[in-house]
């Protein structure tokens, strides 16, 4: 039996099919196909007809709108043609008709699936077929059609955005900006009135959350309380926009669609990419540095082609894991597939993140849904097949050579101690009667296992007390002795020969003269070298022993060597670099389709160019190198009409809890539409215009007066809109993870706000940094971060999931962080001040940034006085404070933004 | 703030839009039903929790699936799989061999083990399963598995999640996000394994779909019930303290649930979560304290991790668990590639208590509705590997059924005369996924996720649901 690629099972039986069938669809015209006499077609419409209509059309007909396998079964043309595997029927071939091959229920195909058909029908399709299948029916056989491109591009998001004109609207003193009037005027449609605008306590708490993941200070609620001039929130948003934290809280976003992590879901072969912290860095940075977007777009794809000289050089580096860090799977027994699975990592990264479309989805046949023809999927993969994962050195070149001397130097001096030591190591592996002794026994060994094929080195080994490891390298050696030494290798030789070879050469090792460092002539250092010196020579003896044996100047000189050689590798120059995981150039080549996404199945070739329905019929093709940069240019191009939609798409999402276009990822035919489509294109307009700034993006959306909003219910409009599609108020947000995590250690007091760095086990009970700068692992996230939605970071994410269950709250109640946190927020506000009442406000200041109610007040102070029950008393570790400190914490507010 | 697609917040409309196309009948009429959502808006405090349980596409076989994860692949030929032709031809290479494996192999080899005919149906089991040999009558062993590579991450993927990347949710999340689960005081999916196998937690991921419906997994090296799941035990203040504490969580969170109008699916949702987590603290503690069962029970499943873990997998799905999933041991224990007479050793660890699992779900009644699935990745060769093992193959393996809906007493499918490769009856690992998926009341084909622009399932675009198998 052939072994098959191992693909997954449905297109593994296509590709079986397509090696034995696939020359069928080129062989011309069919034979006798137009010969129609009328006692065929009567055979056919009695014994045929009446059993594709009801076994096969649900699956392969036009009618049902289903092809499964690409095969119609309800036309002559159809079934002619064939599916993915070739012609289902070959008229006066039964043996080479599939379809007859499948209803047998052949070894690898069976149709139809619900149960084999009776040998009765078989026949009458046996019959049929070899009498010249006659077939009256007409219709179509083309399942696939060619995209008509003119008609594709009519499609809302790939035209290009227009700035649209602002709508008129009624409500007029309502709206504050553009951004209102688009709101409005969809609102004023629906017949929805927006709701009030929310204090000034619910919206700095909001804008900060929003802007920076950290709850506000009540020193920061009461300055902007107390700010009444008309610019006071513009204010708060730039000084929020200014703040270090901004990055940590955005970049953190954009990491949820690169997929950032670092380490591999598997465990076989995997290094783990130590510096991954450097692009997370560089994302942070990035933002906060508000770097035009469509640079931060092309660095990430190319920055080593686009920055070439330091210090900028080095500063850009790390922003090309977004790549680097990418998939890098086990290179099992497919190791074709593997490396495929990783292309598709990329292409579906960028396409998604950056595009908004699922060109994935045509790894294997044409996109069904979007004009994406397989052959543009592998033009993008080739782009990336055409670069290798690399760890590119972060210093100047100057610094990088002295690296390299130094270590060259370091070389050198253990290559000179190395010779020195040969002689003796040589004298010492050859010591007693070893060698002979050895190589004589595994002859031996090889004439035992003709007797018995089973028999165990191990065994051998120890019945003739003998070390196993050098017999075992023995065997090695014996089987391959190199040149006048083949009688080793013959167990039909006399014994006495083999031990008097084995015994010449014990004699000629031992008596070896010194050699004080120079080579032997070929064939006899090949031999020294297997039998000696090499790492894995069959009787090597370790350093520590051959150094041991050295006396007078050999031994001076290499105590001498060695020094140098460690004063070396202590010093500054051989300190290893620091790396950033990144991608280079490699031979830059074209792929060709893979036809049902087999790589041994290769079909048309396809140049590596951008997207057709983002360019042109024929787009241009990369001439530089992989085409990396070119790519990354079209994609951060004016003229792309998706790169800019899907960007403000996404900080829309996150300011608003749900997109203009609710799929932030998918901007295609089964993506959701756009609920203000001529507010996404303004926003698209005006971000590209304001050179692509997202600092200026986060300040139009924020002094909107939609942004402003309560998010308080309204019931008429609750009816009409409860999932609040048209933003007539705005949607109370649950904390993501971070956000909780972070604002509970800032309220505890114990928030570390140091920034940067490498990173840190978020489950470590010392670690108080943000949670953005905890360890992300593909292999195994950290519970904390899968049990609050952090998403899987295998694949890219367009936005949380958003899940409550009891798992979360148990964290809440009893895990150490919480009541850690619980113990220093109540510890805090107890050295704050002394009043109980004024701590219990103090507490509510800090945590939700407003005063306690008068019935909150008293719940608390009747809580704080409260006696414990008596049997429990003696086991309570917590104090009254402190399990107040922990209710706050875990309370609604706490966690749902207003 | 990414919050969006939250299960809670939607209404019906939104809820139809997302899942209907999804999860067809399996989520619509289980959520609209069970959680009366069929008025235009959920009434105050019925809150949808994704892990209720939902109504199957059809009546189901079985309830619940205990996976006994053999993971390293045991071998076929010498567990239940018996070939006579490789004592004939023992040392020879097999004609025609030649698949490709992991490792290069030599001869062909016998086992060392012995074949007898057990129960009614005879059905040969080898020497090494003396306790569950009594069970034959119950056992639909399948002969003819394949799998796609000879390696154990992809195989592990494959036979967990579907795909040989770890890209894909597991078959328990599926089966949770499908089904959701009876016990809303437990995990739905339970994994139990002293340290990681191979791969580790992908294989019980979640992946795409919500957090929540990824497997939970237990270290059952030491069960101890105060430490089996994260935070599970309390262990600041007594039951009573905490409960006043709790109390006044719950009071203040009403309060600020009034203030916002009273009425708000996610603050709900909250609030009982909150309890229903009060409760778990001692019910999930309850399930995994073996104390309370019989010395006889103990003695019955023997003491050991594997037993534990076996035991604790009756007292899951008695109480209403979807799915458990049990391995051997951490890493790949079945992995002989050295001597397969170590199979004998394996073979001991699982063989009395997966017996007295069967014994137990039989005498209990939960059998019916219980599905049992013994099995490795894969299997491995006939031929040998250096002087006594066997490579890994996905060329041919067998696995066994036991329960909820499936024949008893059958050997389904056969591979080659000497045992390399499935001969009769193929049946792919997404065939058994299409089965057992079938068997719990699902239409594999129709349990879909939207996810990254088109619907995913557990099978992919494979899957032919075994119906020879079912009772």
């Amino acid at each position: 039996m052939q072994r098959t690629a191992p693909i997954q099972g449905f297109w593994k039986l296509c590709a079986v099919l397509a090696v034995g069938w696939g020359w069928l669809n080129a062989s011309g015209p069919t034979p006798a196909s137009s010969q129609n006499d009328a006692a065929g077609i009567e055979f056919f419409e009695k014994n045929i007809r009446p059993v594709l209509v009801e076994n096969c059309y649900k699956c392969h007909s036009n009618a049902t709108k289903k092809h499964k396998g690409n095969l119609l079964l309800d036309s002559q043309a159809g079934m002619r043609k064939g599916g993915d595997g070739g012609a289902a029927v070959v008229p006066g071939q039964p043996d080479k008709s599939l379809l007859l091959r499948a209803l047998r229920y052949g070894e690898d195909l069976r149709m139809p699936p619900a149960g084999k058909l009776s040998a009765k029908i078989i026949a009458d399709f046996e019959k049929w077929i070899a009498q010249g299948a006659q077939d009256p029916r007409e219709g179509d056989a083309v399942v696939t059609q060619e995209v008509d491109w003119n008609k594709a591009r009519r499609f809302w998001s790939f035209q290009q955005p227009v700035k649209p004109e602002l709508p008129i609207v009624q409500n007029v003193s309502w709206s504050k900006t553009p951004i209102d009037t688009f709101i409005l005027a969809k609102m004023e449609e629906e017949k929805l009135q927006p709701v009030r605008s929310a204090g000034k306590r619910e919206l700095i708490r909001r804008a900060t959350f929003d802007l920076t993941g950290l709850p506000p200070t009540p020193e920061e609620v009461d300055a902007f309380l107390k700010d009444q001039s008309s610019d006071a929130f513009a204010k708060v948003i730039d000084r929020l926009l200014a703040s270090p934290h901004y990055g940590e809280r955005w970049g953190r976003y954009w990491l949820d669609v690169a997929r950032y992590a670092e380490d591999q879901a598997h465990t076989f072969d995997v290094k783990l990419n130590t510096s991954a912290w450097r692009y997370r860095d560089w994302v942070i940075n990035a933002l906060n540095a508000d770097m035009p977007f469509d640079r931060f777009v092309k660095l990430q794809l190319a920055a080593d082609l686009i920055v070439k000289d330091d210090p900028e050089r080095i500063k850009h580096l790390p922003a090309l894991g977004f790549i680097g860090l990418g998939a890098q799977y086990y290179k099992n027994s497919d190791a074709a597939k593997a490396a495929a699975d990783e292309l598709d990592d990329r292409v579906d990264t960028v396409t998604r993140g950056f595009l908004g479309l699922t060109v994935s989805c045509a790894r294997c046949h044409d996109h069904k849904f979007d004009p994406i023809p397989q052959q543009d999927y592998y033009s993008l993969a080739g782009v990336f097949g055409s670069c290798k994962l690399t760890n590119l050195p972060l210093a100047p070149v100057e610094q990088q050579n002295r690296f390299k001397e130094v270590q060259d130097k370091i070389k050198k001096l253990e290559g000179e101690v190395k010779n020195i030591l040969r002689d003796e190591r040589v004298q010492l592996g050859a010591q007693g009667d070893q060698v002979a002794q050895y190589l004589l026994a595994a002859w031996k060994f090889q004439v035992h296992k003709q007797q018995e094929p089973q028999a165990a080195v191990n065994d051998f080994a120890k019945a003739n007390k003998l070390d196993a490891e050098i017999l075992k390298r023995s065997l090695k050696f014996v089987q391959n002795p190199g040149p006048n030494l083949e009688l080793f290798k013959k167990p039909s030789a006399p014994e006495i020969e083999v031990q008097a070879l084995a015994e010449k050469l014990q004699q000629q090792f031992q008596g070896m003269p010194p050699l004080d460092g120079k080579a032997l002539e070929k064939d006899k250092e090949a031999l020294v070298q297997k039998l000696f010196l090499a790492e894995k020579a069959v009787f090597f003896v370790p350093d520590a022993q051959v150094r041991a044996k050295l006396i007078g100047e050999k031994k001076q000189r290499v105590e001498q060597l060695t020094e140098e050689a460690e004063r070396l590798q202590k010093s500054d120059a051989a300190k290893p670099l620091p790396v950033a995981h990144a991608l280079t150039e490699a031979s830059p080549a074209n792929m060709k389709v893979f036809l049902r996404g087999n790589p041994a199945k290769q079909g048309e070739e396809a140049p590596r160019r951008f997207l057709r329905i983002l360019c042109c019929d024929t787009p241009p093709t990369f001439k530089q190198g992989s085409g990396r940069l070119e790519l990354a240019e079209a994609i951060a191009s004016r003229d792309n009409p998706l790169t800019a939609r899907i960007l403000v798409n996404r900080v829309w999402q996150n300011h608003f809890g749900r997109g203009l276009v609710g799929t932030p990822s998918n901007f295609g035919q089964l993506g959701d539409r756009p609920t203000h489509p001529e507010l996404l294109d303004y926003l698209a307009c005006q971000f590209m215009e304001s050179g692509w700034s997202l600092k200026k993006l986060h300040r139009e959306i924020m002094l909107s007066a939609v942004y402003h909003l309560s998010s308080e219910p309204a019931e008429q409009n609750f009816a009409r809109d409860g999932d609040n599609r048209w933003l007539w108020h705005m949607n109370r947000r649950r904390l993501d993870i971070e956000a909780w995590r972070d604002a509970m250690l800032t309220v505890s007091g114990k928030l570390d706000r140091a920034l940067g760095g490498p990173t840190l086990d978020l489950s470590a009970s010392s670690n108080v940094r943000r949670t953005v700068y905890a360890k992300i692992s593909r292999h195994d996230l950290n519970y904390l971060l899968r049990l609050f939605d952090f998403p899987d970071a295998n694949i890219t994410s367009e936005r949380r999931n958003e899940t409550t269950v009891p798992q979360q709250q148990l964290f809440v109640i009893n895990s150490p962080f919480v009541i850690e946190q619980a113990k220093a927020f109540a510890a805090r506000v107890q050295k704050e001040t002394t009043d109980e009442t004024a701590r219990v406000q103090r507490a509510y200041q800090l945590a939700y940034g407003r005063a306690a109610s008068p019935e909150e007040l008293s719940l608390a102070m009747n809580f704080l006085s409260g006696r414990d029950d008596a049997l429990e008393q003696s086991r309570n570790r917590l104090t009254r404070w402190e399990r107040l400190a922990q209710i706050v914490l875990g309370s609604n507010e706490f966690l749902y933004i207003d | 703030m990414p919050t969006m697609p939250s299960f809670e917040k939607m209404t019906r409309r939104s809820l139809l839009q997302r899942l209907g196309a999804g999860l067809g009948s399996v989520g619509l009429a289980g959520l609209l039903s069970e959680q009366k959502l069929l008025a235009e808006t959920a009434p105050a405090g019925r809150a949808i929790s994704p892990l209720a349980p939902k109504a199957p596409h059809f009546t189901p076989r079985a309830k619940h699936i205990i996976h006994l994860f053999m993971n390293g692949g045991p071998s076929q030929v010498d567990t239940f799989d018996p070939k006579p032709a490789l004592s004939r031809y023992h040392g020879q290479r097999p004609p025609n061999s030649n698949l490709r494996t992991e490792r290069g192999t030599s001869g062909l080899m016998k086992s060392p083990f012995r074949f007898r005919q057990h129960g009614q149906s005879g059905l040969e089991i080898s020497e090494i399963f003396p306790r569950l040999a009594e069970h034959a009558d119950k056992l639909c062993v399948l002969r003819s598995m394949v799998t796609n590579i000879p390696n154990h991450e992809p195989s592990l993927l494959m036979m967990t999640c579907g795909d040989t990347q770890p890209v894909r949710p597991s078959m328990g999340s599926w089966l949770l996000y499908g089904l959701g689960t009876e016990n809303q005081n437990l995990p739905g999916f339970v994994v139990m394994c002293p340290g990681f196998p191979v791969v580790g937690p992908q294989l019980w991921s979640n992946s795409f779909l919500p957090g929540i419906f990824q497997g939970a997994h237990i270290n059952n090296s030491n069960l101890d019930p105060r430490r089996v799941l994260q935070n599970l035990n309390n262990s600041f203040l007594g039951r009573n303290s905490q409960r006043e504490q709790l109390d006044l969580m719950r009071r203040l969170n009403e309060i600020h649930l009034q203030q916002r109008g009273g009425s708000d699916n996610p603050l709900e949702a909250r609030i009982q979560s909150m309890e229903m987590a009060f409760r778990m603290q001692f019910e999930a503690q309850e399930v995994f304290d073996l104390a309370g069962e019989t010395q006889n029970t103990r003695e019955m499943y023997g003491r050991s991790p594997f037993a534990d873990a076996c035991l604790v997998a009756r007292r899951l799905v008695e109480r209403g668990v979807r799915v458990v999933q049990v391995y051997t041991g951490g890493g790949q224990p079945w992995d002989d590639h050295g001597d397969i007479e170590n199979h004998r050793n394996n073979a001991r660890t699982v063989d009395q208590p997966v017996a007295a699992l069967l014994t137990d779900l039989q005498r209990s009644g939960l059998l019916e509705d219980t599905l049992v699935l013994w099995g490795g990745e894969f299997g491995r060769t006939p031929t040998s590997e250096g002087a006594k093992g066997r490579d890994h193959n996905n060329h041919g393996f067998s696995v066994w059924l036991a329960g909820g809906g499936v024949k008893g007493g059958m050997a389904y499918g056969a591979t080659d005369e000497f045992g390399f490769a499935a001969a009769e009856n193929k049946m792919h690992v997404h065939d058994l996924h299409a089965t057992l998926l079938h068997l719990m009341g699902i239409n594999h084909e129709r349990l879909t996720y939207r996810y990254s622009g088109r619907d995913f399932r557990l099978t992919d675009v494979s899957g032919n649901v075994n119906h020879a198998i079912i009772s």
